[in-house]
């Protein structure tokens, strides 16, 4: 078992604050065999109707801690200051296996865990379960894990309903080989940020005074008296949850080469509801790694912190209803927290051959959590012209009538 | 085929714009791109590229301590547009998914 790297080799910090200081989160975890306590068998996945563990065996049930009261997560942002990072947060280290190997203490067989998909495996030898919850800087086991609540029914129904009111122009191939069961249960990689910050902004402001019509030439047009001001606000914010993707691959939304963008709109999740990480929950699921370090997404949450602040100020600037022009933003960060988490989505996935050869794959994603539902559906694109181009044809005569009628 | 979708959008702009400032001719426009119009409306429809997580109105956040400064400068008269030129409070610049982003701000204005 490789847990020595966990510290990386820092110098011994400066007088600064600028140091990290890290929350402990998985203090007790022990890999290996997961037991029931009440029968000792390592058959234990979540119940999804309660959200608790439950042997397979004996039917125990029982719920681990919730993650932001265990770790104080929740403590007041406003005394937010310097950097605080969970544990399970830390920057990947480059060696870091990714397929690690335990020794099933049932049997003494070895055992293979390929962290990219999941932290547990089955021993081939006694069908044991062997679960990995100890932090090892390859990203693998993060600070929390929200559990599925959406049972896998009710996505099946969600993801049908969805594609079946888009069935007309979707691609033949598609709707051929469309089958909503063929749903996965994944568990994505997330980072969730505090941020308590000083927010300074200053521009102009116009609030509109008279609005009316004047004539030029033939027809008339509208026009608009407003007042000018001087606009400065400045203020506290804190930000609670935010969440961005930590994997390099999520983070590409690019529309025109994946269909990222979806898994992205199903946003926001209840990671309140957290709860200390333990890999049973991922048994009958898979997972994605995390394989993006705090530096990577520090940029990308910071600027979301300011779209935030930029729009929560709004709600001082009604007077100003024709917008305000700032001219100076300053979101001054002053404290950060950061915690890395599973999050749950029903995911069905279509890889699209197209005629050029080249392959799309297209998502219709269920939040596990609130039902949302997403999705990309290939396109039957001469179909689609065909129809398009008929609507022209009648459009263009229809238009050029009233052109000529002058309406 | 992104590109055609760019052109629909585009000229839904224009339609936009054309409409708001000005009432004649508009619905004669709108008919002579209706082609454009279907196509891109079935597109996102199915393709649902526009769509993204809303954080900056989908995220927890409070404002405390708040210093309010407002100072009158000056009337102005005769403006012919509905918004503040230059208006940037609603800009969103820190969405993953840029081409969303994009259309949405145009289509704010
Ligand atoms: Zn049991
Ligand atoms: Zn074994």
């Amino acid at each position: 078992m490789p847990m020595d790297a966990v510290e990386p080799d820092t110098p011994p910090p400066a007088a600064t604050d600028d140091a990290p200081r890290v929350i402990n989160t998985d203090d007790g975890a022990k890999d290996g065999l997961a037991k029931c306590a009440r029968c000792g068998a390592t058959e234990i996945s979540l119940n999804v109707a309660t959200g608790n563990l439950r042997c397979g065996f004996c039917r125990f049930e029982w719920s681990t801690d919730n993650a932001i009261e265990a770790f104080n997560l929740n403590g007041d942002i406003s005394a937010l200051a310097g950097l605080l990072v969970g544990s399970g947060s830390s920057d990947i280290v480059p060696s870091t296996e990714e397929i690690l190997t335990f020794k099933c203490s049932a049997c003494g067989a070895e055992v293979v865990i390929d962290t990219n998909t999941s932290t547990q495996a089955r021993c081939h030898w006694c069908r044991n379960t062997l679960s990995m919850n100890q932090q090892v800087p390859n990203g693998a086991v993060p600070d929390m894990i929200l559990p599925f609540k959406v049972e896998k029914s009710t996505a099946v129904e969600k993801i049908a309903h969805f594609v079946g009111k888009r069935k007309f122009f979707a691609h033949p191939t598609f709707r051929a080989e469309f089958n909503a069961e063929n749903v996965m249960g994944v568990y994505l990689p997330y980072m969730v940020v505090d941020i308590n910050a000083h927010a300074k902004l200053s521009g102009q402001g116009e609030h509109q005074t008279r609005s009316y019509t004047v004539k030029v030439g033939d027809s008339t047009q509208q026009r608009y008296d407003a007042d000018l001001y001087n606009v400065a606000r400045e203020f506290d914010i804190h930000v609670n949850d935010l969440t961005v993707e930590s994997s390099s691959d999520r983070l590409d939304q690019n529309t025109a080469v994946n269909s990222n963008n979806i898994i992205n709109t199903i946003m926001p999740f209840d990671v309140e509801n957290s709860v200390r990480y333990d890999s049973n929950y991922l048994a009958g699921f898979t997972s994605e790694r995390r394989d993006s370090n705090l530096d990577q997404l520090a940029p990308l949450a910071h600027t979301q912190a300011e779209d935030i602040t930029r729009h929560r100020v709004n709600d001082t600037l009604k007077f100003y209803d024709r917008g305000v022009r700032w001219a100076a933003e300053e979101v001054d960060v002053r404290g950060q927290r950061w915690v890395s988490a599973y999050l749950p989505v029903w995911l069905y996935s279509y890889q699209q051959r197209k005629s050029n050869g080249k392959t799309f794959l297209h998502y219709v994603a269920v939040n596990a959590r609130t039902g949302e539902t997403m999705g990309s559906i290939p396109l039957h694109q001469s179909k689609l012209l065909l129809v398009s181009g008929i609507v022209q044809l009648v459009g263009t005569v229809i238009g050029l009538v009233l052109v000529a009628v002058g309406i | 085929m992104l590109n055609l979708t760019l052109l629909a959008v585009e000229s839904g702009q224009i339609l936009a714009a054309g409409s708001s400032d000005d009432d004649s001719g508009g619905l004669g426009l709108v008919f002579l791109l209706s082609g454009f119009v279907f196509y891109s409306a079935i597109y996102f429809r199915y393709r649902n590229t526009d769509k993204r997580h809303g954080h900056e109105s989908e995220t927890e956040a409070t404002m405390v301590n708040m210093q309010e400064h407002d100072e009158f400068v000056k009337a102005r008269k005769g403006l012919s547009n509905r918004r503040m030129s230059g208006a940037n409070n609603t800009a969103v610049r820190g969405a993953s998914n840029k081409f969303s982003a994009g259309i949405m701000s145009k289509f704010k204005l």
